[in-house]
């Protein structure tokens, strides 16, 4: 199911706000998937992900008034939606401290083009969305928010909590990740040269 | 060849050449460089194929992870379906339904149980304007409260650790918060004693000599004591024996083995002990847990007995009532007020002079000699020992409580809704709470009992043991909310958490309500469920103490490193 458009979107948002029941179940059922879909890319298991879209959802409702209609309604709830999935990710105490040391290991080299086209070309989506849930916590926020949600490198830097300098960082790094889950440690995966 | 932008040496097959590094051809990219850096990209990849070919790689990698990302591979949940709005008003007529049976719960149990009580612990000597006062400042252990200063002290400074916490948490790593709360209660368990000069003595032997005063409280632990002169405050005793022939002006409160009161004690006796003899003066109440208790015939109590013992002789004479539960009863003194026995036997004897009523409900009848003096006949229930469960009234009493807790749960969840959804989510996780429920619902007694040891830590003990019963109190509630959650999904709002529980907790007291007939089935689900919603609390108390979600929160910050200033200039290259 595709997102609603700009227009019915604002007006939904409009007569919700005013507490109109049916147009806060139109922008219910317009969005409620994507915001899964997303959470399902950003937490560990699929109850999570229906938990957490049920609790934005709730949030949402409670805080529409605080929405500022001159910008985008969707990338408003995108927010709403990262923040509480990073939230639950760091309230489970999933640790970034290893992470967070490992960043600044960033490979500075030229990796193998060919391996790094091989690779791509030989994996499906459904085994990146697989690979995806062996990376850690923030890696996998860093490209969800990036390649799902389309945020900026200030959004993201604002969202993880670190300094938009360090956004190609962490998304470099995750890419890294994601090479390793996806085809063991070799030295493609380490950023390693030809 | 153009300038890289972060050139790479690297070794090629026509020898040393610089390369882009993968950092700079993302940021290109992603059109994430400045104009200068990303035209000195744009120039080194038309002359580089290995760049050129890296910088396809990675767009073609960034476009893999977008098409992974939005694929529409799994459809939305049956139960996320509609937004979850209607529990509210479907669960108006339970409630209605709810609140009759409670309150009429509630009314039932007063006027049952909590009046009759009432009255009783008046007419011996525990007067009081109403129940709470009864409880709180007439209570059953100590004189007066004097230490609520005490308690209050401890509590002024958890109230200031917790702000203390709650301050600096987000400055605080995890368990860090946790262990500062641990060391405020250590370091409240370590206090030194309170302006109020009370003497402590610890070692083998205490005594008292006739002609000494100690003007205060005394605590004393030790295997034996002997106090043959003058406290001019309370007696606190821990250990195996003591004999008390002097005198104390305050209490006497005494956790032994064997205890014998020749002497006089001018306010009341609280005793968890083996033996309690009495052969001097109690001016005021006893009140005891024992397996064997005397009051000697030339002993005296001028307020009333509350024992519960394996056997109870009053020889002696009793100012007020007589209030027993024990295995034999027998009374061949004087008591000027009634007597209330539950036991197996309760014998009068021919010198005996009883001028209230005297209820017994008992296995036996009482057996009264002819001497005896009685204001009233004997007053004889025969005790019922039939299975609770096979009484209709024990089904009326469980959906009476049922209602009565389901009432409790609401008042809570309205009360703190934020924290109930996060313990019921808590409770969700099976694994940790279960785990964390085994070392709350054990550990916590004990440490009570533990911090009891002190008088600074009486209070403390106290209230840790009664925060731990309202835990378990509420832990049938969380089951229950998490069963209800199981069956009707998420909630929506506060409202949909509270007729989860309701649906969830009569569930769960359907199911468990046989199984508790069961002896050991019963007890290990009950257990189960006890540990489960207890370790559910915890585990969200604990969540509570954590960071909280914020940037200062973040588990170090990220080291600099040196990267080209951001604009949306670059791009890949048209092939």
């Amino acid at each position: 199911m595709s997102e609603p458009g700009v227009t019915e979107t604002t007006e939904a948002v409009a007569r919700a706000r005013a507490g109109d029941a049916d147009a806060w179940g139109e922008l219910y059922r317009g969005f409620a998937p994507a915001i899964f879909r997303f959470c399902r890319r950003a937490l560990p298991t699929r109850e999570d992900a229906e938990d957490a879209t049920m609790d934005i959802f709730i949030k949402l409702q409670k805080n529409l008034s605080q929405y500022d209609e001159t910008r985008s309604f969707s990338a408003w709830l995108y927010r709403v939606a990262a923040n509480h999935c990073w939230d639950i990710l760091r309230r489970r105490k999933i640790r970034q401290d290893k992470e967070t040391e490992d960043v600044e290991n960033v490979p500075l080299e030229h990796p193998d083009p060919s391996q790094l086209d091989k690779l791509i070309e030989e994996k499906t989506s459904e085994e990146v969305r697989q690979a995806l849930h062996k990376l850690g916590a923030r890696a996998r926020m860093a490209l969800v928010l990036r390649y799902y949600s389309d945020m900026s490198y200030d959004e993201i830097a604002d969202e993880l909590g670190v300094r938009r300098a360090f956004v190609g960082v962490v998304l470099l790094r995750a890419r890294h990740e994601l090479r390793q889950a996806l085809e063991g440690k070799s030295a493609l995966a380490a950023g390693g040269t030809s | 060849m153009s300038e890289p932008a972060n050139p790479v040496s690297q070794d090629g097959p026509g020898g040393t050449m610089d390369h882009l590094d993968e950092m700079t051809c993302l940021l290109y990219a992603e059109r994430q460089l400045d104009r200068a850096r990303a035209q000195a990209v744009s120039a080194h990849t038309q002359d580089c194929a290995a760049c050129r070919t890296l910088l396809r790689a990675l767009d073609r990698e960034s476009r893999l992870l977008t098409r992974a990302m939005l694929e529409e591979d799994e459809p939305l949940p049956s139960r996320l379906a509609e937004f979850r709005e209607r529990a509210r008003q479907s669960f108006g007529w339970i409630w209605g339904v709810v609140f009759g049976l409670a309150a009429t719960g509630v009314y039932a149990l007063y006027t049952t149980f909590v009046e009759p009580a009432q009255v009783r612990l008046e007419a011996a000597g525990f007067g009081g304007t109403s129940l709470l006062s009864l409880l709180l400042f007439q209570g059953a252990f100590w004189k007066g409260w004097n230490s609520v200063i005490t308690l209050l002290e401890v509590l002024a400074m958890l109230t200031v650790a917790g702000f203390g916490v709650a301050v600096f948490r987000r400055r605080l790593r995890r368990g860090s918060a946790l262990a500062v709360v641990l060391a405020g209660l250590c370091a409240a368990l370590a206090l030194p004693a309170p302006a109020a000069a009370t003497v402590f003595h610890k070692g083998e032997t205490y005594e008292l000599a006739k002609d000494e005063t100690v003007k205060s409280d005394i605590f004393v632990t030790g295997a034996r004591a002997r106090i043959d002169g003058t406290v001019d405050g309370d007696l606190f005793f821990f250990g195996q024996s003591i004999d008390i022939s002097g005198h104390i002006k305050g209490d006497a409160i005494i956790f032994a083995q064997s205890v014998r009161v020749n002497g006089q004690i001018d306010g009341n006796i609280r005793s968890f002990s083996n033996n309690l003899t009495i052969t001097g003066t109690v001016v005021k109440n006893v009140l005891t847990v024992n397996e064997v208790v005397n009051l000697d015939s030339a002993g005296k109590v001028g307020g009333s007995f509350t024992a519960f013992a394996q056997s109870i002789g009053i020889d002696g004479r009793l100012g007020r009532d007589l209030l027993t539960m024990a295995g034999e009863t027998i009374i061949s003194g004087t008591i000027e007020g009634e007597v209330r026995a539950v036991g197996r036997n309760m014998s009068i004897g021919s010198s005996a002079q009883i001028a209230g009523p005297i209820h017994y409900e008992g296995d036996n009848p009482a057996s009264v000699a002819s001497g005896a003096k009685l204001a009233t006949p004997v007053e004889y229930t025969k005790r019922e020992r039939r299975s609770e469960y096979r009484q209709g009234h024990y089904y009326v009493w469980r959906v009476i409580w049922t209602a009565a807790f389901v009432l409790f749960g609401l008042v809570l969840f309205l009360l703190l809704p934020k924290f109930a959804a996060e313990t019921v989510s808590a409770g969700e996780r099976f694994g940790a709470p279960v785990g964390l429920g085994v070392l709350v619902f054990f550990g916590v007694p004990i440490a009570a009992v533990i911090a009891c040891v002190t008088v600074v830590g009486i209070p403390l003990g106290v209230l840790t043991l009664g925060l731990w019963l309202l835990a378990l109190f509420c832990a049938e509630i969380v089951v229950g909310t998490v069963v209800g959650n199981w069956i009707l999904g998420k909630p929506a709002d506060t409202w949909g958490l509270i007729g989860r529980m309701a649906a969830g907790f009569v569930i769960v007291r359907i199911v468990y309500t046989p199984l508790a007939n069961l002896h050991v089935i019963g007890a290990l689900v009950g257990l189960g469920i006890w540990m489960w919603g207890i370790g559910s609390i915890a585990l969200a108390l604990y969540n509570r103490l954590q960071p909280t979600a914020s940037q200062a929160a973040m588990p170090g910050p990220l080291p600099p490193v040196s990267l080209p200033p951001h604009t949306t200039v670059g791009g890949i290259q048209p092939a």
